[in-house]
């Protein structure tokens, strides 16, 4: 039996994100809600703000980038799949039979499940002209070509930011601080 | 859905039955007082008894949000905390940033009442139609930051919004908070104490529904607009940069920056309170409230000196002014460290540093002695007696306790004349703002409902060059005159027609740096966006926002008037009419405040004489219904 091997693909335009210009407004989930559903809801938003109020940083999670995108490889019915132009992931509604693996499988966490119309949820770029993008005040999210090294450098980025702040959450505690 | 924008829907928290209810909201509401500041200000009076105690079981905390609370227009996260004042026993109001008034809204509330009292530690669980009072034994005692760790990690959720209450709280201090997820206070007034009386320890809210505007469309492109003039405005520009830590060096340039308990209003040591100083030094990120492209609060973290490890969100400028020039003392980490205890004690900024800047002064001038203080020093500048005596005041320990009341009740305990050091209006300690080089704020001051207040009726028009918005606003034959900082005249006509402005920002509720400084939206703005939030074409026009806004002045007011406050009230500490300025751009001004009260009443519609509303006043406003409620005696 042949295993699928994932397929690794040049991306052309992208949602590329840089959390150190973000500041946690979610005006990006308000206009993303507001343009697919028509109505106010975060909870729908196709991108998720994730804020660290003790330590004051905010990391927007987007679709993307991915070159081997898990949600299409693990769709079992092909309704997850690439754009053979854009390269975008797209969601084929039709052929979705609801069984949740993407939601779980997606690294960015932003597949999500609607339970009140039971339906899957996910970023379709907007078609190529992110709203978020265009609402994004710091220019924290961005669109276009990126190099995979940007994904890298971000994770990295976060990882040491998060160590020198554990560093100093320890200083104070031994210091007794309030 | 009532109107577009509200859920319709009011949640009552019964604390002694243990119970929820869900009410409707009244339609006439919306169409008398819009939302937010209105709507509570209507539900206090009417439920809330006239002489009850603030911390028993009849008060009532309200929650309140507005139309456009959970939208895209610019700045619109923000959320009200209205009760009979803890601190003063009068009107009392706290507005918040952060998320947990759209939050609130997207479980599905227009506004939450917190009932009754509990007679167990309990916090409240709001996750959309999910409303439950839980056992909070194990949380009580905890700081605010702590308690909301533990609250997200019990229900595994990180995006519940917290409105915490400290120690403070717990034990009552009478300017205790509420802090909204770690560093978002709902500060003045008292309402940590209102909660904590309520053995209340948080609220904690979880929504994922849907705010639902009336035209959809037309009010989505019309807020994008708005926030392209938030994003392209310089001044909002600077704002985002620097915070509110650009304040300092206007409020030094102009000679009104509090210092040493508001004596003086020019400060040595400015420079090192001032945002080209804190910055780059000390800032590691900016961040925003819900929905808010302009950005203002940092974070920052303290690498070296004593307070080294520091990290925290903070503080504004009126903790700068409050900890920093307010107590002579020019050093940054002191503020942050003092802010940071502040937030995880649940206590007011602004009147901590001012009670402790009354003892501090009281100490100098001999009145009080190292026999009151347990010993402890009190000399400006002290930094470590500072950060000594506010955890004195969170635990209520030793002389803690004595100012844990706020200076004014804390004068009246130590007696000696140490009262002239209190410098507060009703009871609430004085912002940073100094009415001798600023004569507008000295009437906002006098005249606040909830007492020395900054927020509803600051002009800043009038001291910041704003010559042609000033012409536009009030009239160019009002120039030179109204933007003159040292003259009394004109500044009532200022007072009023911002304070009017201020009360439909309060409603909607958006925040104050999206009208004020600097000036971006003002009622045409909200005349032009409400009718396509909400589909009530009366709030298209100018007329009927500014009678909304008379109305609920009025109403406030006539609460005032209930617990017994005349024009008797509506004044100054001695040291802003009778001690001139002593140096700086202002020197030798005071306040002569008298013709602005009467200047304040004509235009206000209330009597000369007693300072309350007038019978044709209160008719005008349609505000008889008040009577049914006017105590019986
Ligand atoms: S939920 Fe739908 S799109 Fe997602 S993996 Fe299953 S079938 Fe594919
Ligand atoms: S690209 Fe469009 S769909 Fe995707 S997150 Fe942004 S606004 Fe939402
Ligand atoms: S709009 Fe931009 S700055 Fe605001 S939360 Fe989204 S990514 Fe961050
Ligand atoms: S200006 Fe500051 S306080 Fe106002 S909403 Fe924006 S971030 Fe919050």
């Amino acid at each position: 039996m042949q295993v699928r091997s994932p397929e690794v693909v040049r991306l052309p335009s992208q949602l590329t994100v840089d959390y150190t210009k973000c500041t946690g407004c979610r005006i990006c989930e308000l206009a993303c809600s507001a343009k697919h559903e028509g109505r106010f809801q975060p909870s729908l938003a196709r991108l998720k703000i994730i804020r660290y109020d003790d330590l004051g940083i905010d990391i927007p999670n987007v679709c993307g980038p991915c070159e081997e995108a898990p949600c299409v490889e693990v769709c079992p019915v092909y309704a997850m799949r690439r754009d053979p132009i854009s390269k975008m992931v797209f969601l084929d509604h039709d052929k979705c039979i609801l069984c949740k693996s993407c939601v779980g499988a997606c690294v960015n966490g932003v597949i999500l499940l609607d339970t009140t119309e039971m339906r899957i949820i996910k970023c379709d770029h907007c078609g190529g002209d992110p709203e978020c993008v265009k609402v994004c005040p710091t220019g924290a999210i961005q669109y276009g070509p990126i190099s995979s090294a940007t994904t890298f450098e971000r994770h990295g980025k976060v990882a040491s930011y998060l160590r020198e702040i554990e560093h100093s959450a320890e200083t104070q505690q031994s210091d007794g601080a309030s | 859905m009532a109107a577009g924008g509200y859920t319709g829907r009011i949640l009552r928290v019964q604390l002694g039955e243990g119970n929820f209810k869900v009410d409707k909201l009244p339609l006439e509401w919306i169409r008398d007082y819009i939302g937010g500041d209105g709507f509570a200000a209507k539900l206090l009076y009417e439920e809330v008894p006239a002489g009850c105690d603030p911390l028993g079981s009849h008060n009532k905390l309200i929650m309140s949000t507005g139309p456009i609370t959970g939208t895209l227009w610019p700045m619109s996260g923000r959320t009200v905390f209205v009760s009979k004042a803890a601190q003063t026993g009068i009107w009392g109001e706290s507005h918040v940033g952060g998320f947990i008034g759209p939050e609130l809204k997207y479980a599905g509330y227009d506004m939450l009442v917190i009932e009754g009292q509990s007679d167990k530690p309990v916090y409240v669980l709001i996750e959309d139609s999910n409303l439950q009072i839980l056992d909070a034994g194990k949380f009580w005692g905890m700081k605010t930051h702590e308690v909301t760790a533990a609250i997200k990690k019990e229900h595994t959720d990180p995006d519940i919004q917290i409105a915490a209450v400290g120690p403070a709280g717990e034990r009552k201090v009478r300017f205790s908070s509420l802090i909204i997820n770690n560093a978002r206070a709902a500060g003045r007034t008292g309402m940590g104490a209102v909660l904590g009386a309520k053995n209340v320890k948080a609220i904690a809210i979880r929504g994922h529904g849907a705010v639902e505007v009336s035209d959809h469309e037309a009010f989505t492109t019309l807020a994008k607009a708005a926030h392209m003039r938030v994003r392209t405005n310089p001044q909002a520009q600077e704002m985002g940069k620097w915070g509110t830590w650009i304040l300092t060096a206007v409020k030094q340039e102009i000679g009104e920056l509090p210092t040493y308990n508001h004596r003086t209003g020019v400060f040595s040591g400015w420079e090192k309170l001032s945002g080209d100083y804190i910055r780059p030094r000390y800032t590691i990120s900016d961040r925003a409230c819900f929905g808010c492209s302009l950005g203002c609060k940092k974070m920052n973290y303290v690498r070296e000196g004593p307070f080294a490890g520091t990290l925290g969100e903070g503080p504004e400028y009126e903790g700068l002014m409050a900890f920093g020039s307010g107590l002579g003392i020019a050093d940054y980490p002191t503020t942050l460290k003092a802010n940071q205890i502040c937030n995880r004690y649940g206590m007011d900024t602004i009147s901590a540093g001012a009670t402790i800047g009354f003892a501090f002064e009281a100490f100098e001038n001999g009145l009080i002695t190292t026999k009151d203080t347990g010993g402890l020093q009190l000399e400006w500048g002290d930094s470590q007696a500072v950060i000594k005596l506010l955890e004195m005041i969170g635990k209520r320990e030793g002389f803690g306790d004595i100012l844990a009341e706020g200076s004014r009740a804390a004068a009246e305990r130590l007696g000696r004349g140490t009262e002239q050091y209190a410098i507060h209006v009703k009871g609430l300690e004085v912002s940073g703002q100094d009415g001798r080089t600023h004569r507008s704020i000295a009437l906002g001051h006098a005249t606040g409902a909830r007492g020395a207040d900054h927020l509803r009726s600051l002009v800043v028009v009038d001291q910041l060059g704003y010559e042609k918005v000033a012409a536009d606003r009030w009239g160019a034959d009002k120039l030179p005159e109204i933007i003159d900082p040292y003259t009394e005249k004109y500044k009532a006509t200022a007072v009023v027609e911002s304070e009017n402005a201020y009360c439909i920002r309060d409603t909607l509720i958006v925040c104050w740096y999206s009208v004020s400084w600097p000036p971006i939206f003002w009622m045409n703005d909200f005349a032009d966006m409400l009718p396509l939030a909400t589909g009530e074409k009366s709030f298209g026009d100018v007329k009927n926002l500014t009678r909304i806004a008379e109305r609920q002045v009025t109403l406030k007011r006539l609460f005032n008037a209930r617990e017994g406050i005349t024009r008797a009230d509506d004044n100054l500490p001695r040291r802003f009419t009778h001690d001139p300025m002593p140096e700086g751009p202002g020197k030798g001004q005071t306040v002569d405040l008298e013709p602005m009260l009467d200047d304040y009443y004509r235009l206000r519609g209330w009597d000369l004489e007693t300072g309350l509303p007038t019978e044709k006043k209160i008719r005008s406003l349609s505000l008889e219904w008040t009577k049914k409620y006017a105590p019986s005696h």
